[in-house]
């Protein structure tokens, strides 16, 4: 196993609202090894994006980092100024967000929002920043950079914006690339290009990546490793196919038994009863109890503790030693 | 078909800007009103060229085109085509010379009403929490003064050192600016709420922009538009407030203005209709030109209205 570049550990991350604190992640630990894949799943309003967001300090308002660890290439970043942090941002962290439709500024061509990134970290000239830009355009699949450059946002599809926010994600050749949910905002044929573009560069460039999504399908194709998370807290960790083959947790296999597939046509697609929980008031003991098909008393007593179970794997449940849970891959 | 038009999307680099001229061309009153504003910017450029008089001057015999007409109150006729006022004054000129009045008030006292609105709504909208409490706070301070009354005291304090009132003007633009700020202090900071929640601000703090460079550079260009707007109904406003304090008779009797025209025409009005009407056509023609130039950049800009 290569050495860890990014290692987050007991983060919490809550949002003071006027309804009270949610705590959106609540004990979130996971790593990141150079140059590979992790795959961060869950429900929307499972703190996917929050960590993400936690981890270079972006949490919007009232949200608040209060407690835990980012280590990255030996620093703390939670304990960085927020100008050391400026100088992490899109250099060494970079995030691909959601929806390009409005992740590019209105007001500024391609090739200024480009060379933006490309000054602000770099001592180079502007032209020589927008030949780069240029050549980036090239290398995320954009046909005739040199018009794209000039153009204006709102003259270029959804498909290209995302192409531009993963070539300004790559302009500094960052050693992480956060990416949010790249491809939920496009449209089924434009995602598959997106995911394949993704994996080329990460290839090329030998950047790690950690790709948050829904989809069980994403996290098979692209990822090396998984982090579930539910209720902003981990479920399990593991190399994507021992999470695939073995689910140790209750609401893993929960997940993949509710992916859709076209080999197996079932006539009803299995749903996980309930929805996700108020954070604000999260269940007592473990938070998945409520909708978990093999709660016992004591998954509503005590919240479980994280525990490593070898290889390199974490779960989260009282009862992972006595269940047998359904593997995805087809017995 | 001989020649194939290349698309706009080929040519690559039409920006908001290009967009917002073109739809403020196919746009007649925009275009009217520019032309007005147009044609009152050149009066007030090249007023000594034009105007037969100097300003605040009885014409005396040696003046050029004088005809010995220099009676008070007399009708318009070739040698005074808008008449004299009371002091005798040829109300033609007076009336070309309140052209530079007009705009050195309105973009004297809109300046310094947007320059505050700008940093007090950019801070308010951006930073928010307690900061935006105590701006919006003072905003309403400034909101409930009796703005106008203020005014007229400083100007009457100002008649004591000087008996002509000179100096007016100046004072004048500080006292409407300072006070002109708030509602467009406000309508800038409801913007910037709008513009701060859009994803490429939260972008360009992921690429490691710093708070500065997210305000002038991100934020600011995308308010600029409501900023443009605010500004052509601020100069529109800022006139008509002069000429009524002018009318009043606190304004600066050293400048030839449209408002003391009315103050010198008033008492005269059953018997000499054109002291206080020439001036008072122009004063409306130059407000609903910067009207309509405002509401034509406002339908050209405003992304809402986009068709």
């Amino acid at each position: 196993m290569s050495e860890k570049l990014l290692s987050v550990e007991g983060l919490r991350t809550y949002f003071y609202t006027y309804a009270g604190v949610v705590k959106a992640v609540d004990g979130v630990t996971l790593d990141v090894r150079k140059g590979e894949t992790l795959g961060l799943v869950g429900e929307s309003g499972s703190g996917k994006s929050v960590t993400a967001q936690s981890i270079i300090r972006v949490v919007p308002t009232p949200g608040k980092t209060v407690e835990g660890t980012i280590e990255f290439e030996g620093r703390n970043l939670l304990k960085l100024t927020e100008s050391e942090m400026q100088h992490i941002r899109g250099k060494e962290i970079a995030y691909i967000p959601q929806d390009p439709t409005t992740t590019l500024d209105p007001v500024y061509s391609v090739g200024d929002q480009l060379t933006e990134v490309i000054t602000r970290h770099q001592p180079v000239s502007k032209q020589f920043a927008r030949s780069k830009a240029v050549e980036l355009l090239r290398s995320v699949g954009i046909a005739d950079p040199e018009i794209r450059v000039n153009q204006y946002p709102h003259e270029l599809s959804g498909g290209t914006k995302q192409r531009i926010a993963i070539a300004r994600a790559l302009s500094c050749e960052p050693t992480l690339i956060l990416a949010d949910e790249p491809t939920t905002a496009l449209d089924v044929t434009i995602q598959a290009q997106i995911l394949e573009l993704l994996k080329e560069l990460k290839q090329k460039f030998n950047v790690a990546m950690v790709l948050i999504t829904h989809d069980m399908g994403i996290v098979a194709d692209t990822c090396d490793r998984v982090t579930v998370l539910y209720a902003g807290q981990v479920c399990e960790t593991g190399t994507t196919e021992q999470v695939f083959e073995n689910p140790k947790h209750p609401y893993t296999e929960a997940l993949l038994s509710s992916v859709p597939s076209l080999a197996l046509r079932k006539d009803k697609l299995s749903v996980i009863p309930g929805t996700v929980p108020n954070l604000i008031h999260p269940p007592s003991g473990c938070r998945f109890h409520p909708r978990c098909s093999y709660a016992r008393q004591i998954c509503v007593d005590k919240d479980p503790e994280l525990e490593s179970i070898g290889d390199g794997r974490l779960v989260h449940c009282h009862r992972w030693r006595e269940l047998e849970l359904t593997s995805a891959v087809a017995s | 078909m001989s020649r194939v038009e290349t698309p706009t999307s080929q040519r690559g680099g039409v920006g908001q800007w290009a967009l917002a001229w073109r739809r403020f061309k196919k746009n007649r009153a925009a275009i009217a009103g520019l032309i007005i504003v147009g044609f009152f910017a050149f009066l007030a450029a090249f007023d000594r060229l034009i105007a037969p008089y100097p300003p605040n001057c009885v014409p005396t015999p040696f003046s050029p085109f004088c005809t010995g007409q220099y009676a008070p109150l007399h009708a318009p006729s070739f040698a005074h085509p808008f008449g004299t006022d009371s002091n005798s004054y040829d109300v033609y000129s007076q009336v070309i010379y309140g052209c530079r009045a007009a705009f050195y008030i309105g973009f004297g006292a809109t300046a310094v009403a947007m320059i505050v609105s700008v940093l007090i709504g950019l801070a308010a909208g951006y930073f928010g929490g307690t900061t935006d409490n105590l701006l919006m706070r003072l905003t309403e301070v400034f909101l409930v003064l009796p703005f106008f009354l203020i005014l007229l005291l400083f100007l009457k304090v100002l008649y004591y050192f000087s008996n002509t009132g000179a100096g007016g003007l100046e004072i004048e633009i500080l006292i409407i600016g300072l006070f002109s700020w708030p509602g467009n202090a406000r309508i800038l900071r409801s913007e910037v709420l709008r513009v701060r929640g859009l994803e490429f601000i939260g972008a360009s703090r992921q690429i490691g922009a710093s708070a500065s460079r997210i305000l002038f550079r991100h934020i600011l260009p995308n308010v600029l538009h409501v900023l443009i707007v605010l500004t052509t109904l601020q100069i529109a406003a800022s006139v008509l407030i002069e000429a009524g304090v002018s009318f009043l008779g606190f304004g600066d009797q050293s400048v030839a203005t449209w408002g003391l025209e009315f103050y010198y025409g008033f008492n005269y009005i059953s018997d000499a209709w054109w002291v206080e009407a020439f001036p008072g056509i122009f004063l409306t023609l130059l407000v609903m030109g910067f009207n309509l130039l405002g509401n034509g950049l406002r339908d050209a800009l405003d992304p809402r209205l986009r068709e």
